[in-house]
């Protein structure tokens, strides 16, 4: 019964329940569109590790990313393919370049060389063709996203990178960096336009097979490459998020954003539920009178407060999904994991009480002789 | 058999500068079956008297008696449990809930403890509403009710508990005349009919007529505690 009067209190004050929703789906809407971008762009600083199929990555010794490092030697391939449990080595050569527009002008690119034919570590969702087509020593593969940046190449377009004859043979999905525009090419074509010396790669990806014990490989590897950094996929990538994370403005600049949203979703609520609870007093006192305790009153209080947070969060929700629709295959980076939403509404529980604390602090205080006067 | 009793009771203020007396030492008896009027002008001390009858104030003096049970520090959880049992109320103002119906304000005190309120109780209050000529308005918002009607809901809503004691603060006194002697009306019958103590606070004379005892206040005390016809 106090849940209905706390229901049938907050449909009848609607303009105190608007604002009280605002607050909430402020609150929603805010941080889980600033938590998208956040693990959008963290999904970006770690594509490559996160899609590379291999299990376990071999760089120079003492990297602080997946983006940096030295080269390492590729006799380094002969000693890790001797290890029981491996399935496959495969070398990935990082390089730059300058890729030429069509109005003249030019892109800096970071370019991605594989080795021919098994093209590890290469794109791994196309939007036009496939990865065949990089058996081609010309051909590159850029990002659908990256069309415009590159002056929109058109498919089997041949254009230059680093002053060097590439063919655009090919368009990827969802293969964007952080650091730069991607672009996939042959181990060759990136030596060339690189101008590394042979038998050196940016990392060493290795695939084990199924039934192999991953840690223990790891272990001997470290042992057999002293002079390497040895990571599962799983740790570069976390090593690389940190780096970004922490080096970057993005940690700063989500942390700073959010805590915006949160502040200013749990001001609304507090003001609205505060105002709320001040005109309503005198029905508190009213119950409090009849033989309502300070427990009831506070009960009517908070299933109000929970009320509208459960309706905020839905609508919040669904602005957000709507949201991700749009922009899922937009340029903005835009990524929400699936244990974030309990994560966000608990928070959102939690900042909307917050909120209502001096609301609850009011509705206590009806003294039931209050309405004697 | 009296059923509440106060003795020697009194009620002083803090006023943020000075301890004020704004009620003196009263000793009183209440029995069931009369209707007692407690009257005298504002500022005198009969709210804050009725406030202490009702457990809604705690004296600063004296003792409160429920029943022979001695109430006068008990808890505030003890003290609402009480009033919900016991006490009904009807404020000078209707103090309806809005966005309540008015048949959720009749059955606010069924739910005021978490409670809900049985079909037996419901017919109750419908068949209350029905002798207040409200019928009609069961399901009504209390904003779409004239002030007599309001008065005449609130009036449901202490009634429907079946209250050993009723209190009633100024009910008269946002009514017109018509209004106005109907609620007394009510209020005279419920104490007669039922066997309840009626305590009306008031300092509207159109209440004495239906006074079986009228007691007056003044500067915080009894001036008079009288039982003769005022018609």
């Amino acid at each position: 019964m106090r849940i209905l009067i706390a229901l049938k209190m907050a449909i009848h004050d609607r303009s105190t329940t608007t604002g009280a929703l605002i607050g909430v789906i402020v609150i929603v809407f805010l941080v889980g569109q600033q938590l998208s971008v956040f693990f959008g762009l963290l999904n970006l600083t770690s594509v490559l590790p996160d899609h590379s199929n291999a299990e376990v990555w071999v760089m120079s010794k003492n990297i602080r990313n997946a983006d940096s490092g030295n080269l390492v030697s590729g006799s380094y391939i002969d000693r890790i393919i001797g290890i029981k449990g491996v399935e496959w080595v495969e070398p990935v050569l990082i390089g730059s370049g300058v890729f030429k527009r069509d109005d003249g002008s030019f892109e800096p690119v970071r370019l991605i060389g594989l080795r021919r034919p098994s093209l590890h570590g290469g794109p791994w969702n196309f939007y036009q063709r496939g990865e065949q087509v990089l058996l081609d020593l010309e051909s590159v593969v850029i990002d659908r996203l990256d069309l415009s940046k590159l002056g929109h190449p058109l498919l089997d377009e041949v254009r230059e990178i680093g002053g060097k004859r590439v063919k655009v043979a090919g368009i990827a999905e969802g293969a964007r960096g952080f650091q730069g525009t991607l672009v996939f090419a042959t181990l060759e074509k990136v030596k060339e336009i690189s101008k590394t010396p042979a038998g050196r790669y940016s990392a060493i990806l290795v695939k084990l097979s199924n039934e192999a014990d991953k840690n223990k490989i790891i272990g001997n590897m470290k042992e057999i490459l002293p002079n390497c950094s040895v990571f599962s996929s799983q740790e570069l990538s976390n090593l690389t998020r940190k780096y970004y994370i922490t080096n970057t403005g993005i940690g700063g600049s989500f942390f700073f954003s959010t805590s915006i949203a949160i502040l200013t979703g749990v001001v609304i609520v507090t003001l609205t539920m505060y105002t709320s609870v001040l005109s309503r007093a005198r029905d508190f006192a009213v119950i409090r009178a009849i033989g309502g305790r300070k427990r009831d009153i506070m009960i009517i209080v908070i299933s109000e407060v929970f009320f509208i947070t459960a309706i905020g969060i839905f609508i919040g929700f669904m602005l957000l999904s709507t949201l991700f629709n749009y922009t899922v295959k937009s340029e903005i980076p835009s990524y929400f994991p699936a244990y974030i939403a309990p994560l966000l509404a608990f928070v959102t529980i939690f900042v909307s009480f917050l909120g209502s604390l001096a609301a609850i602090r009011v509705a206590l205080k009806a003294d039931p002789a209050q309405v004697f006067h | 058999m009296s059923v509440i009793k106060v003795e020697n009771t009194a009620k002083d203020f803090y006023d943020g500068k000075q301890i004020r007396r704004v009620l003196f030492p009263v000793s009183i008896e209440f029995t069931p079956g009369e209707l007692v009027v407690i009257s005298g002008p504002s500022g005198s001390g009969k709210t804050t008297l009725l406030s202490i009858i009702g457990l809604v104030l705690k004296p600063s003096e004296g003792k409160i008696y429920f029943d022979n049970i001695d109430v006068t520090n008990i808890s505030d959880d003890t003290a609402a449990n009480f009033r919900l049992k016991y006490y009904g109320f009807v404020f000078q103002q209707p103090m309806l809930i809005e966005g309540l119906t008015v048949l959720d304000n009749v059955l606010l005190s069924f739910g005021a403890q978490g409670g809900r309120p049985s079909e037996k109780v419901k017919k109750t209050a419908i068949e209350i509403l029905d002798k207040l000529g409200l019928s009609n308005t069961i399901n009504m918002q209390p904003l779409s009710l004239s002030g007599g009607m309001k008065q005449r809901v609130s009036i449901a809503r202490a009634f429907v508990k079946d209250p050993i004691i009723l209190l009633c603060d100024e009910p008269t006194a946002s009514l017109d005349a018509e209004n106005g002697i109907i609620v007394m009306k009510i209020l005279k019958k419920s104490a007669i009919d039922n066997k309840r103590i009626v305590i009306v606070v008031s300092h509207d004379v159109r209440v004495l007529p239906f006074a079986d005892r009228l007691i007056k206040i003044e500067n915080g005390m009894i001036v008079s505690d009288t039982r003769e016809n005022y018609k």
